[in-house]
């Protein structure tokens, strides 16, 4: 049995006449890292938002464990923020920022003390303590700002895209020594981004949200792998999407139309019907890719590179078939060299995800 | 609104500070509109001196207001743009208007320029008299060119110079340039200034007083009206004309360009070096800025001179009889001081919270508020000042010849000062350092002293000092206030001018000044460097 932490019935917010919580449940597991994961202007924010308490709500329930915490304001909520902009105090030095809710609680000055430097030097900010935001790195700020949350002691820790504002190879590092923290402190995680590398690298669970709404959630390899809409499939990695419909179904295998071709697909008990309108995904770094046509394979396709793009640890091939293009990914290109001209395709059965509908 | 519902204390202030509005900027205006009857108002075109009055302070408003802008723009251009030397001097003296009292220019030029003045008559030996038109003209652009050239400035530092370097590097080069980019860029500052500058134009008191002579405008002509037949009506009625175009002004001011604007104003300054400045462009600005700061320093001369001087015009012996004359009565003075450092002080504090409650806060009224704060900001200083006369001198509210009636006029007519200054002030802060500090557990106010506060300190002292200079020079708004009882300096000043003491005058103003400069001089020594004076 599944321990849910966080509980979210429901839950509608407007800002006035614009819907940006559509009608959202999703539950939260203790101790995991959860991410809101979407475009901007999905509802991520505002969804985290409600969470901490700073948006009142307007439809729903949100539940801490069995309390509904609708009505409980924000510091009684035991789940503290981080901020996208860190919003540290500039006025104050680092050791008064952090050092900032439990002088409202009005501790003792030594246990404040004593936390603080504890808390600093688990983060590495002991240097930095009296000095004010202003003089610190975006990365030590953003470590000050997620010292001053945990300080608290919080169950719940709210992240707000903190990494947005740093450069990419630091994103990378403080991306898994956030990972490292929540996991060694085991504290419910609840992180917004729009970048789906980022929620795919540190997340136990996604919920991807389009337009105010959660379209899906799961594990990142299921979101990955399995998406169950093309706004998923297209929104998370690269997508190759294929329209078809359902010629024959079997046990095993799931014969698709597309255009004057059949696809055989692996059938992963997918729930759908003769004739249904369908369309398939496949990763391009799960397509075969060669000069020579590949004898008795089946769902091979001819082709042409229109253009090609070398990133380093692989490259990435346009192929034009027939109507249709193909986004092609070869690992470690330098044992091939660059290919031209025609080509030939292999889309193995059991790396297309079908998914149903259309769109 | 149900958060604010929540906490009691702040709705007791919201109610404490939309009824105080209430009595002291809306009913006073009501006061005025009704005072005379609509047949006052529809016999205005009959009376030729109303008509005249109109007619002249139209075109004032036209020829001010047009050199006021362009001897700005060509000074804000040239402290923003090109690489003319003494740039830092300009724009020092060219501040300076700021600080002194409206009248004090038209006061000083006639000293300079009159038909006994110094440089006009004793040193060119000419009858030539400033008192007109001519005179007013002079010195409306001097007084209000620094206003403008503030603004513009700020706009165009604004202007990225990436974007005159992406013209220049698709060929366009001087002029082409300027007229391509940079103008364009800055339209909305330069027509921002010019309304703002219009309004100061219209509601100008100080100096069509001293340097007008027998050329009415409205202001004027309100004012006679009250002194010479005591007829309030027309007063009433001539200031209520006034309010009008500045009202719209203003409204087009803040709806229209102040949108416009409000992105590029915003923008910090871009340290990127910029090509030289083509010869003749620059020592022509140069030679255009030195004539205008040697008027402005004209000013300061005649004042000083004018101070120490025997009889003005014929016997130039120094003497400190009129500094001793002075300081036998004081009163003026001190109650100038006392005046406006309570008015400012209440003043910038009622519109920090009002700041506070429209930018931080949800509640129905809000648009109202704001709308009311800055409101007088859109009133001539004649109207606000008769309309307490009209308001506060008759029982219940019988507060007449009392200091509590300059200073709430003081207080109210300043109030957009502090709360534009601070409404900024808390924009520029963002929203999630309230709510980190409430997710941490703090209150409303407890956010307000510990986040907000402290970061709005130098706002503050902006907000406090450029009220306290504004309430300390009036003159407008105070005329119809004071008697013998909470006289104040500005108003003495113009009896000692009127009654043909121009030392004594002299000396009175050149006191009101240094003081005004000792307390800004105390604010930087206090508070450093950071505090931005006239940033409206």
């Amino acid at each position: 049995m599944v321990d849910v932490h966080i509980r979210i019935e429901n839950l509608t917010k407007k800002f006035g006449n614009v819907i940006a919580v559509d009608n959202v449940s999703l539950d939260i597991k203790r101790g995991a890292f959860t991410t809101l994961l979407g475009p901007s202007g999905c509802g991520k924010t505002t969804t985290l938002r409600l969470i901490a308490g700073l948006y009142s709500v307007d439809y729903g329930e949100i539940f801490f464990g069995d309390r509904c915490v609708n009505d409980v304001p924000s510091h009684l909520r035991n789940a503290t923020m981080v901020f996208q902009d860190y919003a540290l105090f500039p006025h104050m030095t680092i050791f008064e920022n952090v050092s900032y809710g439990l002088r409202i609680m009005k501790l003792p000055a030594e246990e404040i003390n004593e936390r603080v430097e504890k808390t600093l030097k688990f983060l590495g900010l002991e240097e930095f303590r009296d000095r004010t935001p202003g003089m610190i790195s975006g990365g030590q700020q953003q470590r000050a700002a997620l010292a001053r949350s945990l300080i608290m002691e919080p169950e719940v820790l709210l992240l707000d895209e903190p990494l947005s504002n740093l450069d990419a190879k630091l994103r990378v590092n403080i991306r898994e020594e956030l990972r490292q923290i929540q996991k060694s402190l085991g504290i419910t995680t609840i992180y917004v981004t729009h970048d789906q590398e980022e929620a795919l690298a540190i997340s136990d669970s996604i919920a991807v949200m389009d337009k105010g709404r959660v379209i899906q959630i799961g594990s990142p390899w299921e979101i990955y792998y399995t998406p169950q809409s093309t706004f998923v499939a297209d929104f998370v990695g690269v997508a190759n999407l294929i329209k078809g419909k359902v010629r024959q179904i079997t046990p095993q295998e799931i014969l698709v139309d597309v255009g004057n071709q059949t696809l055989r697909v692996h059938n992963h008990d997918y729930q759908v019907s003769y004739d249904q309108r369908i369309t398939l995904n496949i990763r391009p770094e799960t397509i075969l890719l060669s000069k020579k046509s590949p004898e008795g394979q089946s769902n091979v396709l001819s082709g042409k590179i229109k253009t090609h793009s070398f990133v380093g640890h692989f490259i990435r091939y346009w192929v034009a078939c027939d109507d249709r293009e193909f986004i092609v990914d070869l690992h470690d290109p330098s044992t091939v060299g660059v290919l031209d001209e025609d080509v030939y395709l292999q889309l193995p059965s059991s790396k297309l995800h079908l998914m149903p509908g259309e769109r | 609104m149900r958060k604010i519902l929540k906490e009691p204390l702040l709705l007791v202030i919201l109610l404490v500070i939309l009824s105080s509005l209430g009595f002291f900027v809306i009913y006073p205006m009501v006061s005025v509109f009704s005072y005379p009857s609509i047949k006052d108002f529809l016999i205005i075109s009959e009376n030729a001196r109303y008509v005249r009055a109109i007619y002249n302070t139209f075109i004032m408003v036209l020829l001010s207001t047009s050199t006021a802008v362009t001897v700005g723009f060509l000074f804000a251009y040239t402290l923003a743009r090109t690489d003319v030397p003494l740039k830092r001097i300009f724009r020092i003296i060219s501040l300076l208007p700021l600080f002194s009292p409206p009248f004090m220019i038209a006061f000083s030029y006639i000293l300079m320029f009159g038909r006994n003045g110094l440089i006009s008559y004793t040193l060119l030996g000419h009858r030539y008299d400033i008192i007109g038109w001519h005179g007013l003209w002079l010195s409306e652009t001097i007084a209000f060119f620094p206003m403008a050239a503030l603004i513009m400035e700020g706009v165009l530092q604004s202007i990225s110079p990436s974007l005159e370097h992406a013209g220049r590097n698709l060929g366009a080069t001087g002029w082409t340039l300027f007229r391509t980019i940079t103008l364009p860029l800055a339209r909305p500052g330069v027509a921002g200034a010019a309304l703002l500058v219009a309004i100061y134009v219209l509601a100008d008191f100080g100096n069509p007083i001293m340097i007008a002579g027998n050329f009415i405008v409205l202001p004027t002509e309100a004012w006679s009206r009250v002194s010479g037949w005591g007829d309030v009506t027309g007063a009433a009625v001539l200031t209520s004309i006034l309010l009008l175009p500045a009202f719209f002004f203003f409204l087009f001011q803040r709806y229209w360009v102040g949108r416009r604007e409000y992105t590029t104003i915003t923008g910090k300054v871009t340290l990127v070096d910029m090509p030289p400045t083509r010869w003749y462009v620059r020592w022509s600005l140069f030679i255009f800025c030195t004539v205008v700061s040697i008027l402005i320093l004209c000013i300061f001369f005649g004042l000083i001179a004018g101070a120490f001087t025997k009889g003005w015009g014929f016997d130039y012996s120094p003497t400190l009889r009129h500094w001793q004359n002075i300081l036998s009565f004081s009163e003026p003075l001190t109650n100038s001081i006392y005046f406006a450092l309570i008015a400012a002080l209440v003043s910038s504090s009622f519109a920090m919270v009002g700041a506070y409650l429209v930018t931080r806060k949800e509640f129905i009224g809000k648009k109202v508020l704001d709308f009311v704060t800055i409101l007088p900001a859109a009133i001539p200083g004649v109207f606000f000042g008769i309309g307490y006369s009209l308001s506060f001198n008759v029982p219940p509210f019988d507060l007449y010849g009392t200091s509590l009636i300059v200073i709430f006029s003081m207080i109210f007519w300043n109030i957009p000062i502090g709360y534009q200054t601070a409404h900024g002030g808390f924009q520029q802060i963002a929203a999630s350092l309230g709510e980190a500090a409430s997710n941490l557990g703090a209150g409303s106010m407890r956010i307000f002293w510990d986040i907000e506060l402290p970061l709005l300190k130098s706002a503050y002292i902006s907000a406090f000092i450029v009220s306290f200079i504004r309430a300390v020079t009036t003159l407008s708004v105070i005329v119809f206030l004071v008697t013998s009882t909470n006289i104040v300096a500005t108003f003495r000043i113009l009896n000692l001018v009127n009654d043909g003491f121009l030392g004594q005058g002299a000396a009175l103003t050149g006191a009101l000044l240094f003081l005004t400069f000792l307390i800004l001089g105390c604010a930087r020594v206090l508070f450093g460097r950071k505090i931005e004076l006239f940033r409206i």
